[in-house]
């Protein structure tokens, strides 16, 4: 794969992704106990992660080149590496699974 | 304990806060490791030199954040969009900040943002009870620093090795979809709880509806419909309890 950026706009993404991550980490500890965050934003904050990871996850396993596309190579990996994780504590096991099926698929039937 | 002032750094009783924060964190620090070497092998896997790959692994240091904006690079999205994408991953530290931030009382600004830096899910999960309720500044700074540091370490070292090892495997093999595998396995144990089920579901759905729109808007939009169907969700079963 080739990334549809240059190396500078590249590390530009990097530093900005970084602040994205640092400011929400120290806002707080930084800040003290003086200021309180309201309960309405505490609980809109927790959602936050699980919207955004499923939000580009779907997409990525239901959609082939934009069309939906409920049977693809993607979505049998995906659902292979889910169970692997629901049904397995071993970390590794669901990335073996998913790849094992993603390869099989593309590789062994050219899917 | 007895409380003495020191200059000299690292004070004995940092080193003994060290020394038992690190013992408390080290048997949960080994989960650190697949996820260290999957994201480097993504980052590598969308295209990314091996120089590229770590200089996001050192500037972003969040497994998540990382992996997140992997395939919205490699789609070429918007870098508002990545940056907002990125913010949305990191919210859940503005809660883990407030809740820990009592811990480095006494402590100057460039120890807390060097502290804030470095704060993980697993180091917040393993050191915030005892944070709090240690009076020694010195001590906390040490228990608290002592996983840190090392969870850096880890993260930097097995993301190298990560790195190094996709350059020798196939370009076919379709290394970018570990990232998609990752974000999965993240979000799986969220979906456990109601509201959080909601979010992802109403965020996915959303997210693939609206998928022709230009600029990946669709994305964007689908966060804040997720969040919305969270506190929907929250906010019903609340009533719920108090009924």
């Amino acid at each position: 794969m080739t990334i549809p950026f240059d190396d500078a706009s590249l590390w530009l993404i990097f530093v900005l992704a970084g602040l994205a991550t640092t400011l929400p980490r120290a806002s707080f500890i930084v800040l003290g106990g003086r200021v309180a965050l309201p309960s309405l934003v505490q609980r809109a904050l927790r959602y936050a992660p699980a919207a955004a990871l499923a939000a580009i996850v779907v997409p990525d396993v239901l959609l082939v080149a934009g069309e939906f596309a409920p049977l693809n190579p993607k979505l049998a990996a995906a659902g292979a590496a889910a169970g692997a994780a629901l049904l397995s504590r071993n970390p590794w096991l669901p990335f073996i699974a998913g790849m094992g099926v993603l390869l099989a698929l593309r590789l062994g039937f050219g899917l | 304990m007895r409380r003495r002032h020191m200059h000299a750094f690292p004070s004995p009783c940092f080193r003994a806060g060290a020394r038992e924060g690190f013992r408390a964190f080290l048997p949960l620090s080994v989960g650190l490791i697949p996820w260290a070497l999957v994201t480097g092998m993504s980052m590598v896997g969308i295209g990314m030199t091996p120089l590229q790959a770590m200089g996001m692994n050192v500037i972003v240091f969040a497994g998540t954040a990382q992996l997140g904006t992997l395939p919205l690079i490699a789609a070429g999205a918007p870098l508002w969009l990545i940056v907002a994408t990125t913010l949305a991953l990191n919210l859940r530290f503005v809660i883990f900040s407030a809740a820990i931030a009592q811990g480095f009382h006494g402590h100057g600004a460039g120890t807390r943002w060097l502290c804030g830096h470095l704060l993980t899910d697993g180091v917040f999960a393993a050191c915030m009870v005892k944070m709090l309720e240690t009076e020694d500044k010195d001590w906390r700074l040490g228990y608290y620093l002592a996983p840190s540091l090392w969870s850096w370490l880890l993260w930097q070292v097995f993301a190298l090795v990560g790195v190094l090892a996709a350059g020798s495997i196939p370009k076919d093999w379709s290394l970018e979809f570990m990232a998609t595998i990752a974000l999965l396995v993240l979000l799986l144990p969220m979906a456990k709880l109601r509201p959080m089920l909601a979010a992802a579901g109403a965020g996915g759905a959303t997210a693939v509806l609206l998928n022709g729109l230009p600029l990946k808007l669709g994305l964007f939009a689908a966060i804040f419909v997720g969040i919305g169907a969270g506190l929907a969700v929250d906010h019903r079963q609340g009533k719920g309890r108090a009924a």
